[in-house]
């Protein structure tokens, strides 16, 4: 029996964590791109949690509709596809965290272009989809770790896309924001369905 | 120093949208929160709505070819910085005609990412999107990079061809498939003498010496690979000549020609240059069959000038000559 996470402690775990991770947010991409990621980040949650708290709704379409209506730049609108997505397929059901993600990352592939290995939020997405596929005892939780992972091995990559492209080898030395984030969304998630996972920042311990 | 004259607070395009939409507002109307414009007419047979958009500096792009003929919503992002998913998508929601939108898109990753944002969001509602991707530029031609070229100057061409030929009722496959057609025969150079005006300091966007010339620069104030010797501009024609025609995929000789100034440059000095590029072209066998000389495709106030040429099939100078009714597409250009 896998657990299923809960949504409104996934959008308040994830709340939280964009607030205590966003010093090391903005600070990771002002080494790689315009620093702002922290910010929309943050914002995107807080329009959230305000949203949610008005007049309630299915925390995971408010996550979606509040990336994608009121965050500028481009990593927090795609993360609201996979918002979108996800609650799309948990419309049909509580099984729908999988095929979500999925949808989700293939959405965010049509749009940014962006494959394994480019130095983005694909590189700790895509692992943490193929955990969540594969099932297992412990989904959520090998899906933090597989994202964890991916988003950490960005450290080492050089950026094909985005404007962090523009500064070349520069980049390399600190993982790529934007994988960071989504590492930070699994990582809430394995926690909203009470499974243990290690977080992807020191911030959020 | 030159302060550019701004309202409080320092962002001009939120004004600026609502004076076009003032003065034009018999073409055009101004929606907010999300902010983007739309045309007041179409073509009566048209059933796919054309959208376009990108950052705002580049004006009379996109705003200023809306209308009969040409466009009918566009979204306008802050300066150099693309529009919202948001905006694009209440635009093309707005503008779809029976058969949905074509999104005319300048290569850009910002605004491929949030036209895209927006095309999944229109399909998720059940209206059927295309794209058509604009990159002339020259300069920004690489393997290296997966970002590919720039788009820039040739904007204008795609958005009045594909504007006549979605007049004329054709379906949204067909339009994607020629504004794809029209994109790929369009190549562009552009070079300038004078950095624009960064708007809050009011010093130049980069520093150039008077004796150099910025070749292969781009729109948003991206400097060029390469910074010249200013070269007489006889022979800077003939270089820029040179390298489109060369960059051109192969096709008929007739060709569409755009001086396009880059905000700083005097139509004196364009037709000027027309006047060079015209010559030129004859003499290499090229024949021009449709021109434009002004600032079309500025990037704010930086001094200096883009050449487009695009090859022409049979059939498309109708689209060219097809006369437009909108706020800022010279109609002396039209027949």
């Amino acid at each position: 029996m896998t657990s299923v996470p809960d949504q409104e402690a996934l959008l308040r775990g994830f709340a939280a964590a964009a607030e205590a991770a966003y010093g090391e947010l903005t600070a990771l991409d002002r080494h790689s791109g315009d620093g702002d990621y922290g910010d929309n980040l943050r914002h995107g949650t807080r329009q959230a949690l305000a949203v949610y708290d008005a007049r309630g709704g299915a925390p995971v379409a408010v996550l979606g509709e509040a990336f994608l209506d009121e965050v500028g730049g481009t990593s927090g609108p795609l993360l609201g596809l996979l918002f979108t997505e996800i609650a799309h397929a948990l419309e049909d059901g509580p099984d729908g965290w999988a095929s979500g993600a999925e949808a989700g990352l293939a959405a965010i592939q049509r749009v940014g272009e962006a494959r394994i290995g480019d130095r983005t939020m694909i590189d700790a997405l895509t692992p943490a989809v193929e955990a969540l596929r594969a099932g297992g005892p412990a989904p959520f939780a090998a899906a933090a770790a597989a994202a964890r992972d991916g988003a950490a091995g960005t450290a080492a990559l050089r950026a094909r896309m985005g404007r962090a492209s523009y500064v070349g080898d520069r980049v390399k030395g600190e993982p790529d924001p934007g994988a960071v984030g989504v590492a930070l969304l699994f990582w809430s998630l394995a926690r909203a369905a009470d499974e243990d996972a290690e977080p992807p920042l020191d911030s959020v311990k | 120093m030159n302060i550019p004259f701004q309202p409080k607070g320092g962002d001009p395009v939120p004004g600026a949208l609502r004076g076009f939409a003032r003065l034009y507002s018999d073409l055009v109307a101004l929606r907010e929160d999300p902010d983007y414009l739309v045309a007041r007419q179409r073509a009566e047979g048209r059933v796919v709505g054309l959208v376009s958009g990108g950052g705002s500096g580049h004006e009379p792009l996109h705003a200023g070819f809306l209308g009969r003929g040409m466009l009918d919503a566009v979204a306008p992002g802050k300066i150099f910085s693309s529009p919202h998913n948001r905006q694009i998508l209440e635009a093309s929601r707005e503008a779809a005609g029976e058969q949905g939108v074509v999104h005319i898109v300048k290569n850009y990753t910002g605004d491929r990412i949030n036209f895209g944002i927006a095309a999944e969001r229109l399909r998720h509602d059940g209206v059927e999107v295309r794209r058509v991707l604009v990159d002339d530029d020259l300069a920004t031609e690489s393997d290296d990079t997966a970002t590919g070229r720039r788009g820039t100057g040739a904007t204008v061409v795609v958005e009045k061809l594909l504007g006549a030929a979605a007049d004329e009722g054709r379906g949204i496959d067909e339009l994607a498939e020629l504004g794809a057609r029209f994109a790929a025969a369009s190549r562009s150079l552009a070079v300038a003498s004078r950095a624009h005006t960064t708007w809050a300091s009011g010093e130049p966007g980069f520093a150039l010496a008077g004796g150099e010339l910025e070749y292969g620069v781009g729109i948003h104030g991206e400097r060029a690979a390469t910074t010249i010797e200013r070269p007489p501009t006889e022979d800077l024609v003939t270089r820029m000549l040179d390298e489109i025609v060369a960059g051109l995929p192969a096709g008929p000789d007739d060709v569409l020609v755009v001086v396009n100034g880059m905000g700083g440059t005097t139509l004196l000095e364009l037709y000027a240059l027309y006047d060079r590029v015209a010559g030129e072209l004859d003499g290499r066998g090229l024949r021009v069959v449709g021109s434009l000389a002004g600032t079309l495709v500025p990037a704010l106030d930086m001094a200096g000038f883009s050449l487009t040429l695009t090859r022409v099939e049979p059939g498309w100078r109708a689209w060219w000559d097809a006369p437009v009714v909108t706020p800022a597409y010279p109609n002396g250009a039209t027949r």
